[in-house]
C-alpha cells in the first residue's frame, strides 16, 4: 500500500486539506476490496489493468438550445450508472479547444460540478481535436499509477451558435498559428495539402476519398447520435463542391456541438460494474505542430508512433488480423487514408484500395469507423476522442444496436490533433480476452 | 510667361545648391514594377459612357495585397539586381509616394527591412505630391550617400467617375545611384520652379480620393509653366545636355494629354514622352521614373526627367548615358469593370466580425520579421539542416542550437498546394479574397547548400488552378493582412513563369 500512503500525505499537504482526505477515505472505504489492489507483472512497478466500465455520448449536431453543460450532462448520464455516487470519482479530465472560444478558463470543473461530481480534482486537457483522446490517456494513467481507482475522462465542444464568420477565427487555431493560417491556410487547407501530395506521390485516385466518405455515411445512418445521420453516395462526394481542392465538401467533417464521457477503473473499482472493457494498450506521441515543419506530407508520424506504441504494450502483432475494428480520426477523407497506413492497416500507398475494395465497410475484414466517424457522427472538438471510446466499448459490450459487428474482442481508437502535432491511440478487449 | 510673376522667377544659386560636380551621381541600374492586371479603357467607357482620361488606354490595379510599399519593394530588388547592387551595401534610401498604406508612420525603416538595408543608411521620404519622385532622387544625390536606393511608387485613388478615378493607375520604379565617376548614366543638371496653382489636382485631409477642379486651361498652364521654367533653368548650366535636345521626356503624367503639351512647351516633339501614361495610367510620384525606364529600356539618351507636382512646381534632371533595367511596364491581364472596383475595394462588405482566436501579436510578428521580410532561416551548427523560421529546436538533430543565420534563396519550388475560396478563407483574409478572389496556398522548398526548408506561402496573382506540385516559384513581398490597422507584411509565392 506504498503508494497509497504517499498519496494521502500529499493530500493532507494541498489546499483541499482534510476534507479531501476524507472524502478519499469514504470514497475508498465504499468499495469492496480484495486486499491486493495493487499487482502486475514485472519487477519493481506495480500497477493494476485499467478498465473502462461505462461510457456515453450526447447527441452530436447543431443545438443552439444546449450550453456545454447540459451536452456534458448527456453525455455523463450515458455513461455512467445511475446510481453512481460522485463521490466515487476520484479524478476528473476533461478535453476541450475552447467551448466556442468563450470558456477559455477552467472549463473542466465547470462541467463537472454541474454534474454533481463536486470538490472532484477536474484537470482540462487541450490537445485541439485530440483533447479527449489524451483525457482518457491521462484517465488511463492515473489509475495506472495507483492514483485513483475511478476517473472520469470526457470532452464537449459548442461550436455552431456563433456566426461561420466568427467561428473561422478559432477554427484555425488547432494549426500552426504564425506561419501556416499566415499564409491564409484553412485547416481543411493544411489536409487537402496532405491530399494533394498523397494523391501524387501513389497516383491515387480521388475516388478513393469519396469511398471513405460514402462508408462513414452508410455506419453513420445507423447512429441514431450521428450529426449527419445520412446516408451519400461516392458520386454525391465526388460531384459536390469542392472546399479547398482535392477535397469536397463531403471529404470534410462538420463542425458540431456534443459531448462524450467515459468511466475509466482500476481493476478494484471495476468489479462493481457490469460491464468491462480493457484498455490493453495505449500509445501517444507529439510532433511539430506545422505541416511545413515536418519530415513528410503524406503520413502522420505521431500515429505511426502512438499506434506503435499501444501495439507493444497491448501484444498486437499484426493489426490486420488482430483488431475487429477500429475508430479512426477521419476529420477530412485523406487522415482515414493516412490513419490506414500509420495504424498498419496496410503498407504504405495501399490505403486507397481498401477504402475502395471495402475492406474497411462494416461488413469487410477490418470495419472502421462504425459510428460513422468525424465526418457523418460529427467532430464537436473536445469531445470527439472520448467519443470514439464510446462506439468501442459499445461495440465491445455488444451495445451498438443496428451497428453492432458479430461478437468483435479488440477494437482500436484513434484521435489525432490539428494536423497531427499529437496523436494518441487505444488499444480495447472485450472481458475475457487476454491479450492479443 | 514673365519673369517677374511671384513664384517663378529665378534668384541667384549657389554652386552647391545647383547641383555641381559635388553632388554628382550615376544611375547603375533601374528596376520597375507594375500589377499583373489592368482596367481597359473600353471597360470604363461601357460603365459610364465615357472616359474622362485623356490618352489613357488602360490603367493598371493593384492586388488587393499590393500598396505602395510592397509595389516599391519589387521594383526595388529589381533595380538592386540590375545595378549589380547588394542591398547591405547601401547607403541611402529614399521613397517617394503620394498614396502611403499609413498617413503617418515612417515607412522607411520598413522598407528597409524588406530589402536588407542597413539600419544606419541615410533615409528621405519624399510625399504629399506627385513631385515627390524626383525630389527623393535629387535628395539622395545631393545626400551624397551611395550607392543609394530611390524608389518611387503610387497608386492613386479618385472617386470612379471623374477624371482622376478614370486616370487612376499604379506602379513602381526604382534607381540606384552610385557615385559621379563610373558606369552607369551621369546625372546631369538639376533644376526646380514654383508656381502657385491651387486647385489643380488635390487630395482633402483624411482622404483617399484626389480630386480636381477641372478648369481646363487653368489646368493646363499649372502643369506646363512651371515644367517650362524649370526646364529653362535647367538649360543655363553649362555641364548638362541640353534639354531641347532630350531623346525621351520622361515627365509626371496625371493623363495621357498634359505630358505631350508639357513636350511642346519645352521644345520636344510630344512622340518624346516616355511616360507609360496611356498602358498604365497616372502612376503619380512613379511616372518620372517609369518613364526613364522606358527611355533606357528604348536606349534613348539623353533622357529629360521631370517631376510635376501640383501646387505647383516642378524638378528637372537630365539623364545622360544608359544604364541596365530589369521589370516590364505592361500588364499581363485584363480586369473588367465590376472586377476592378472589387479589386480597389470601391465595393466591399462590412468586415468581418472582430475575433482572436489565430492572431498574432504585433509583437511577436515583429520577431519573426526577418524570416518574414527576407526568408531568414538558421543553419544548425552541428548537423546543417536549416530551420524555418529559426527558432526553438533543429528539425533534424532536434538539438537547442545557436543558429547561424542564413538567406533562404528567392526561388523555390511548391511542394504541395490547394485552394481556399473567399467563402472558406480565415476571416482576417476574407476581403482579400472578396476583392481578389480564390487564391492558392502552398508549401514551398527552398534548397541552400545541399539543404532544404519548407515554408507556407500564399501564392499571389494565381487562380488556384494554375498552381501545381513542382511549380517553380518566386518569394515575394506582399501584404499579409491588416489587424488593428497595423499592415502586416511578409514574402508570398509568384508563380516564375508568370512574373514580370
Amino acid at each position: 500500500m506504498k503508494n497509497r500512503s504517499v498519496f494521502e500525505l500529499s493530500f493532507s499537504n494541498n489546499s483541499f486539506g482534510d476534507g479531501a482526505a476524507e472524502r478519499r477515505e469514504r470514497s475508498l472505504h465504499g468499495r469492496p476490496t480484495t486486499g491486493n489492489t495493487y499487482h502486475g507483472s514485472g519487477s519493481g512497478s506495480v500497477m493494476t489493468d485499467a478498465y473502462i466500465v461505462g461510457a456515453g455520448q450526447s447527441s452530436f449536431g447543431s443545438f443552439p438550445e444546449e450550453t456545454y453543460r447540459t451536452l456534458f450532462r448527456e453525455a455523463y448520464e450515458a455513461a455512467a450508472p445511475a446510481d453512481l455516487d460522485g463521490d466515487d470519482v476520484d479524478e476528473a479530465f476533461v478535453g476541450t479547444l475552447g467551448v466556442g472560444g468563450r470558456q477559455i478558463g477552467l472549463a473542466g470543473p465547470a462541467v463537472t460540478e454541474h454534474v454533481g461530481l463536486h470538490g472532484v480534482p477536474c484537470t482540462r486537457v487541450e490537445n485541439a481535436c485530440a483533447a479527449s483522446g489524451f483525457a482518457l490517456r491521462q484517465a488511463v494513467m492515473a489509475v495506472r499509477s495507483g492514483m485513483a481507482d475511478l476517473v472520469l475522462a470526457g470532452g464537449v465542444e459548442v461550436m455552431t451558435d456563433s456566426s461561420a464568420e466568427a467561428t473561422k477565427y478559432w477554427l484555425g487555431v488547432s494549426g500552426e498559428t504564425e506561419w501556416e493560417r499566415m499564409a491564409g491556410t484553412t485547416f481543411s487547407g493544411v489536409y487537402a495539402q496532405m491530399a494533394d501530395a498523397y494523391l501524387r506521390e501513389y497516383d491515387a485516385p480521388r475516388r478513393a476519398l469519396s469511398a471513405v466518405a460514402a462508408k462513414s455515411h452508410a455506419n453513420g445512418a445507423s447512429n441514431p447520435k450521428a450529426h449527419l445521420g445520412f446516408e451519400c453516395s461516392i458520386e454525391d462526394a465526388e460531384t459536390a463542391a469542392v472546399v479547398a481542392d482535392p477535397l469536397t465538401l463531403y471529404h470534410c467533417c462538420p463542425t458540431s456541438d456534443g459531448a462524450a464521457a467515459v468511466l475509466v477503473a482500476g481493476e478494484e473499482a471495476a468489479a462493481s460494474f457490469d460491464e468491462r472493457v480493457r484498455v490493453a494498450g495505449v500509445g501517444a506521441a507529439s510532433d511539430r505542430v506545422g505541416l511545413f515543419q515536418r519530415d513528410t506530407y503524406t503520413a502522420i508520424p505521431a500515429s505511426e508512433s502512438a499506434a506503435a506504441t499501444a501495439y507493444d504494450r497491448a501484444g498486437v502483432a499484426d493489426p490486420r488480423t488482430d483488431l475487429d475494428f477500429a475508430e479512426v480520426h477521419d476529420c477530412f477523407a485523406i487522415a482515414e487514408l493516412l490513419a490506414y497506413e500509420d495504424l498498419g492497416f496496410c503498407d504504405r500507398g495501399g490505403a486507397s484500395a481498401l477504402a475502395l475494395d471495402g475492406v474497411t465497410a462494416a461488413d469487410g475484414d477490418l470495419p472502421v469507423n462504425t459510428s460513422g466517424g468525424l465526418k457523418s457522427k460529427g467532430h464537436p472538438i473536445g469531445a470527439t476522442g472520448a467519443g470514439q471510446a464510446v462506439e468501442a466499448f459499445d461495440q465491445l459490450t455488444g451495445n451498438a444496436g443496428e451497428r453492432q459487428l458479430g461478437d468483435p474482442e479488440r477494437g482500436l481508437t484513434h484521435n489525432v490533433g490539428g494536423s497531427g502535432g499529437a496523436a494518441v491511440v487505444h488499444l480495447l478487449e472485450a472481458e475475457g480476452v487476454t491479450g492479443a | 510667361m514673365s519673369d517677374s510673376e511671384p513664384g517663378i522667377g529665378t534668384a541667384p544659386r549657389s554652386t552647391e545648391s545647383a547641383g555641381g560636380s559635388e553632388a554628382d551621381a550615376r544611375i547603375l541600374g533601374v528596376g520597375t514594377y507594375v500589377p499583373s492586371a489592368g482596367l481597359p479603357r473600353e471597360a470604363v467607357v461601357d460603365a459610364w459612357g465615357r472616359s474622362r482620361a485623356p490618352g489613357i488606354d488602360a490603367v493598371a490595379v493593384p492586388a488587393p495585397d499590393e500598396d505602395t510599399l510592397t509595389m516599391g519593394v519589387a521594383a526595388a530588388e529589381r533595380a538592386l539586381s540590375a545595378a549589380g547592387v547588394d542591398a547591405g551595401d547601401l547607403a541611402g534610401l529614399a521613397f517617394a509616394t503620394t498614396t502611403p498604406p499609413l498617413a503617418e508612420e515612417d515607412l522607411l525603416p520598413r522598407l528597409g527591412a524588406a530589402l536588407g538595408v542597413p539600419a544606419n543608411a541615410r533615409t528621405h521620404y519624399a510625399g504629399r505630391s506627385t513631385r515627390a519622385g524626383t525630389r527623393a532622387v535629387r535628395a539622395a544625390r545631393d545626400a551624397g550617400s551611395v550607392p543609394a536606393l530611390v524608389v518611387a511608387a503610387d497608386a492613386p485613388r479618385a472617386a470612379p467617375n471623374s477624371p482622376e478615378g478614370h486616370a487612376a493607375g499604379s506602379g513602381a520604379a526604382a534607381v540606384v545611384l552610385g557615385p559621379g565617376s563610373g558606369n552607369g548614366a551621369r546625372l546631369a543638371g538639376d533644376a526646380e520652379a514654383a508656381a502657385d496653382y491651387p486647385g489643380t489636382r488635390f487630395r482633402r485631409t483624411d482622404r483617399e480620393e484626389t480630386e480636381g477642379l477641372g478648369v481646363t486651361t487653368y489646368d493646363r498652364a499649372a502643369f506646363t509653366r512651371p515644367i517650362r521654367a524649370a526646364v529653362d533653368l535647367l538649360g543655363d548650366e553649362g555641364d548638362a545636355p541640353a534639354p531641347s535636345e532630350a531623346a525621351a521626356f520622361a515627365v509626371t503624367a496625371p493623363d495621357g494629354d498634359l505630358p505631350a503639351r508639357a513636350a511642346r512647351a519645352v521644345g520636344l516633339d510630344a512622340d518624346a514622352v516616355s511616360t507609360p501614361a496611356s498602358t498604365l495610367g497616372d502612376t503619380g510620384a512613379a511616372g518620372p521614373l517609369l518613364g526613364l525606364a522606358a527611355a533606357l529600356r528604348e536606349g534613348a539618351t539623353p533622357t529629360l526627367v521631370v517631376g510635376w507636382g501640383s501646387g505647383a512646381g516642378a524638378d528637372a534632371v537630365v539623364v545622360d548615358g544608359l544604364a541596365p533595367v530589369e521589370g516590364d511596364l505592361d500588364t499581363e491581364r485584363e480586369l473588367s469593370y465590376p472586377a476592378a472596383l472589387r479589386r480597389r475595394g470601391e465595393i466591399t462588405s462590412d468586415e468581418p466580425p472582430a475575433g482572436g482566436g489565430a492572431a498574432v501579436s504585433v509583437p511577436t510578428w515583429r520577431r519573426s520579421q526577418p524570416a518574414r521580410y527576407r526568408l531568414s532561416a538558421g543553419r544548425c551548427p552541428e548537423c546543417g539542416a536549416l530551420a524555418f523560421p529559426p527558432e526553438g529546436a533543429c528539425p533534424d538533430c532536434h538539438g537547442l542550437v545557436p543558429y547561424e543565420s542564413v538567406r533562404l534563396p528567392t526561388e523555390g519550388v511548391v511542394e504541395t498546394v490547394t485552394g481556399v475560396s473567399p467563402g472558406g478563407a480565415p476571416p482576417e483574409f476574407a476581403r482579400q479574397a472578396e476583392r481578389g478572389g480564390d487564391y492558392a496556398v502552398a508549401i514551398v522548398r527552398f534548397e541552400r547548400d545541399g539543404a532544404a526548408a519548407s515554408v507556407p506561402l500564399q501564392v499571389a496573382d494565381a487562380a488556384p488552378d494554375a498552381v501545381a506540385a513542382g511549380d517553380p516559384v518566386r518569394a515575394a513581398f506582399r501584404r499579409i493582412y491588416e489587424r488593428e490597422g497595423v499592415v502586416r507584411y511578409g514574402r508570398k509565392a509568384l508563380l516564375t513563369a508568370e512574373e514580370r
